[in-house]
């Protein structure tokens, strides 16, 4: 499966209009296999001889990059890509390794480069063969692609009639065709319910799409014009680059560009493989992490759904004496009747928003692949699906998939914490719920899809401070919950309230950065439809781990309101709901009057009714995870965030164990720090009274493990699968609660 | 490459370093002396005497003892065994598995589910630090967070090897095999 995203290009030197590209792909692997160095470089020849002239070469294209990102971004339509910029172009060797890419979704880097490298490896070379002003693209997670509303498109650039390169790119369309309306397709059934696929195609040529691909996404999407203007959108992007490069090859030179482009890419793995060696240690991390999917008892699509199902995300990675990592999902568990499933190129892909953030940030491109493996997930895992079961579901693949990159930050900066790289540690990620809407907007036109709030979660905390508020993403570096006032022209929406979130990041000696909270108000529509999706959340469990002793942050719930008194109370000036409030009385129970209303639901879930005038929904967007001991939050800190309302003094007093008191007078919280001590010592006095030596809990538990006790079928049923596809992961299980050879849950 | 001095790198440990310095120092390339200085300032804020191998967690270090064994040593003096067997097996345990012990941290409409999520703490038997959090379904075995492979990493990647090697493996489950079900 690695061999699918391993870079390498053709014979050095070689002029890539004399060969056959799948030769030279064959050569590149041959040439890294057996030097260790992407297409035999083992000297820079360009940079050393020149290096000025190489940076200045990079920036160029790191530019060009970024141009065709805001071309592109502003041809779209859809607030996605033109608010969100949730979008990327990227550029590639003939034999599709990505060289550089712009800012935006660097998830998709890997998948662009394998989506190039499968339509050399099938024979699209010669049939329908590679022309000047050709179009292909792909969404289909059967070949590569990672959920079908995110479109891969890829275009050559030829220059005097040889093919020097590609020019890759992807947006994030707002509505997919999926059964549901929107992109979010978490509900899916099977890949059948997924929405419109584009497999492999060659979707124009002469640089205009086919006139029946607009057909096809005018008769399968319901927002064809958004859709037709990211696949235009992705095209002029594309073409500004493509006429930048051909620009650039006649300055510097056709030769010059061909071996320059080669050693970026070999540059990057040099640079990524250093900085695991300067910054890690070998040996081996783990991490268990999990996520639920309850939908029992919700509307579902058919009727298998109606289940409640716990995915298993197991990491473990292994530093070698050479520094290249190996990561493993051993034990992981089984595919989902939902569109959570992802196939293991993209999930390959993926690890490279990982690298990006936490190894390698300098000259990212498809080198950093090449410094890891990821051992291929077991067939029939939601990791690995196809062998097994053909037709799952991809909606949204993304969703499992980030909550297990969570754990590939924590798990690779605990080793950074070792070597005293502190200022690099982040705890675990947020994570994501998304917000959709679809229905009739305020200018009497249907509308479907998604607000762009989930896109600026709390930051990780770091071993030094606390993590960012709302300003961190990790499905792109370039973090941005949009303007409020252009969520409310695209839907029929007006918000209430938009605020950070108290105690959202966990708790800890430093606290992951806080979410935010958004409360919005159905204006101007016959009726929408919210959907509060999962594209990586959980809401019976806790947000994740904590790191160092830290209390994960809380669950993703759901709220909303239908039928309320709103009108009446704005007619009346009396108070409105701006703000989610207290866990136990939330500010909707204490001020809003309706016929439904919600403030404690699982998610995820579609209103089973739609939704209008004066209507509420409370949409919370996640804090990050927190890390250290909370009595060892320093009170100072406490203090502030008591003022600022990031807190609350429930929190405080019986987590971090400040004893503070509220001035009336002053307006501000007072810190009593002997009492403080005083209630911390006390505190560490009660866990060792509390705590039992592990041997005895061991005792105790693992009898109430092999009884199954107190555990949902969800869970049971999570263990079953993981221990089938993993018989070795099994076997640890058995190993260390003492259960039988032949037990199972 | 850049090298900092003991003192600012104490003062970026603590966090008392302004924060676009901290930018700076996270912008450039990566100082090669920064494990020795780290260990140097570590071992001079520990109680105890034996030479620190690694740091483990904020409160756990692995540590060389006298006779050459290698164990995890918490800040205030507590050991908890071979490196090569997850500390936690010799810590303090408090799992949280009921809804009134969840209530405990998570109020109202931020309280996970007890049939699907245990909040496991984990304490120093001496000095009462909670040194890590799990929340796992029940059936988990605790996490082994970080094995490291310290010969290679000194021998290999510092070049300066340790007198006594030891061998490169997970000792976990060979001590739970020796307990009494």
């Amino acid at each position: 499966m690695t061999s699918v995203l391993t870079p390498g290009t053709g014979t050095n030197g070689a002029s890539a209009g004399a060969g056959n590209l799948q030769t030279r792909v064959a050569e590149n692997d041959r040439l890294f296999q057996q030097t260790g160095h992407l297409f035999g470089l083992d000297k820079l020849e360009r940079k050393e001889t020149d290096p000025g002239t190489y940076e200045a070469v990079w920036h160029i294209l790191l530019n060009i990059c970024n141009t065709g990102w805001a071309v592109g971004c502003q041809v779209a339509a859809s607030p996605i890509a033109v608010e969100g910029g949730d979008a990327m172009w990227t550029l590639h060797l003939p034999t599709g390794e990505c060289i550089c890419t712009s800012r935006g979704i660097t998830g998709h880097t890997g998948m662009l480069a394998a989506f190039i490298r499968t339509l050399i490896e099938q024979g699209y070379e010669n049939d329908p063969g590679f022309n000047p002003g050709d179009i292909f693209e792909n969404n289909d997670p059967h070949y590569g692609g990672i959920h079908p509303m995110d479109f891969d498109t890829a275009v050559p650039i030829f220059y005097k009639d040889e093919l020097i390169g590609w020019i890759g790119s992807v947006t994030h369309v707002q509505d997919i065709g999926c059964i549901l309306p929107g992109s979010i397709g978490f509900l899916n059934p099977d890949c059948f319910s997924d929405g419109m696929p584009v497999t492999m195609e060659k979707v124009g040529q002469n640089d205009r799409l086919f006139p029946w691909y607009e057909k096809r996404v005018t008769s399968r999407t319901r927002m064809p014009d958004w859709v037709m203007a990211d696949a235009r959108a992705r095209l002029a992007g594309s073409f500004t680059i493509r006429e930048r490069i051909i620009q650039l090859v006649d300055k510097y030179g056709l030769d010059y560009y061909k071996q320059v482009t080669k050693e970026y890419v070999e540059d990057s793995r040099r640079y990524a493989q250093r900085r695991i060696k300067t910054q890690t240690i070998p040996g081996r991390l783990r991490k268990s992490n999990f996520k639920d999917l309850a939908m029992k008892g919700k509307r579902v699509i058919l009727p298998h759904q109606d289940v409640d199902v716990l995915f298993n995300l197991p990491l473990e990675v292994t530093v070698g004496r050479d520094a290249r990592m190996a990561l493993s999902l051993a034990g992981v568990s089984g595919t989902v009747p939902f569109g959570e499933n992802i196939n293991p190129t993209a999930l390959a892909s993926i690890l490279l928003n990982a690298f990006s953030h936490i190894v390698g940030f300098d000259m990212f491109s498809s080198g950093t692949v090449a410094t890891y493996d990821l051992e291929l997930p077991p067939p029939g895992s939601w990791a690995n699906p196809h062998p097994v079961d053909y037709h799952v579901a991809s909606g949204v693949a993304w969703a499992p998939a980030v909550m297990w990159l969570s754990s590939v930050y924590e798990t690779i900066t605990r080793s950074y914490f070792s070597r005293g790289y502190l200022e690099e540690v982040a705890a675990g990620a947020a994570c994501t719920m998304t917000a959709e809407f679809s229905g009739i907007s305020q200018f009497g036109m249907f509308v479907a899809g998604l607000t762009l709030e989930q896109a600026s979660n709390g930051g990780p905390a770091r071993a030094i401070a606390d993590g960012e508020n709302s300003a961190w993403c990790i499905y792109t570096p370039q973090a941005d919950q949009g303007n409020a006032e252009v969520t409310e022209l695209y839907f029929p929406l007006m918000y209430l309230g938009r605020g950070l979130e108290p105690d959202s990041g966990g708790y800890g000696k430093f606290r992951g950065g806080l979410g935010h909270t958004a409360i919005w108000m159905i204006k101007n529509s016959p009726g929408v439809e919210y959907q509060c999706g999962c594209a990586g959340i959980r809401s019976k469990l806790v947000g994740n781990h904590g790191m160092y002793g830290a209390y994960p942050k809380w669950p993703e719930r759901g709220s909303y309101a239908a039928g309320t008194n709103v009108k009446q109370l704005i007619d009346e000036q009396k108070p409105l709901l701006h703000e989610r409030g207290d866990p136990d009385n939330p500010n909707m129970d204490k001020y809003i009057e309706a016929r439904v209303r919600e403030t404690d639901l699982i998610t995820p879930f579609v209103t089973p009714e739609a939704l209008h005038e004066y209507d509420l929904v409370v949409h919370h967007v996640s804090g990050a995870q927190a890390l250290g001991d909370p009595i060892e939050r320093d009170p100072e800190l406490v203090r502030s965030d008591l003022d600022a309302g990031w807190t609350r003094d429930w929190v405080a007093r019986n987590i971090n164990r400040v004893v503070a008191k509220y001035d009336e007078k002053a307006q501000a919280w007072d810190i009593d720090a002997a009492a403080t001590e005083r209630e911390r010592a006390k505190e560490r006095e009660a866990r060792k009274s509390r705590g039992v030596p592990f041997r005895e809990w061991w005792s105790k538990e693992r009898k109430k493990v092999e009884a199954r006790e107190d555990m949902d079928p969800a869970v049971l049923e999570m263990w079953r699968s993981s221990m089938r596809l993993s018989p070795k992961y099994g076997e640890e299980i058995r190993a260390f609660w003492q259960l039988p050879d032949d037990f199972t849950f | 490459m850049p090298e900092y001095n003991v003192n600012e790198l104490e003062r970026l440990i603590d966090g008392d370093l302004p924060w676009t310095r901290v930018q700076e120092i996270m912008k450039s390339p990566k100082d090669g002396s920064r494990f020795q200085k780290w260990v140097q300032i570590l071992q001079s804020r520990v109680p105890w005497e034996e030479r620190i191998l690694l740091p483990l967690t904020p409160h756990l270090y692995v540590v060389e003892r006298a006779g050459g064994e290698r164990v995890v040593k918490c800040t205030c003096g507590q050991e908890f065994g071979d490196y090569r067997v997850n500390w936690k097996l010799s810590a303090l345990i408090h799992v949280r598995d009921s809804e009134k012990e969840l209530g405990k941290i998570y109020r109202g409409s931020e309280m996970p589910e007890a049939e699907w999520v245990q909040v496991r703490e984990y304490y120093c038997p001496g000095c009462g630090n909670q040194l890590e959090v799990e929340a796992v379904p029940r059936g988990c075995p605790p996490d082994f967070e970080f094995l490291p492979d310290l010969d290679t990493f000194y021998s290999e990647w510092l070049g300066q090897p340790l007198d006594r090697k030891v061998e490169f493996a997970d000792k976990t489950l060979d001590t739970v095999r020796g307990w009494q079900a």
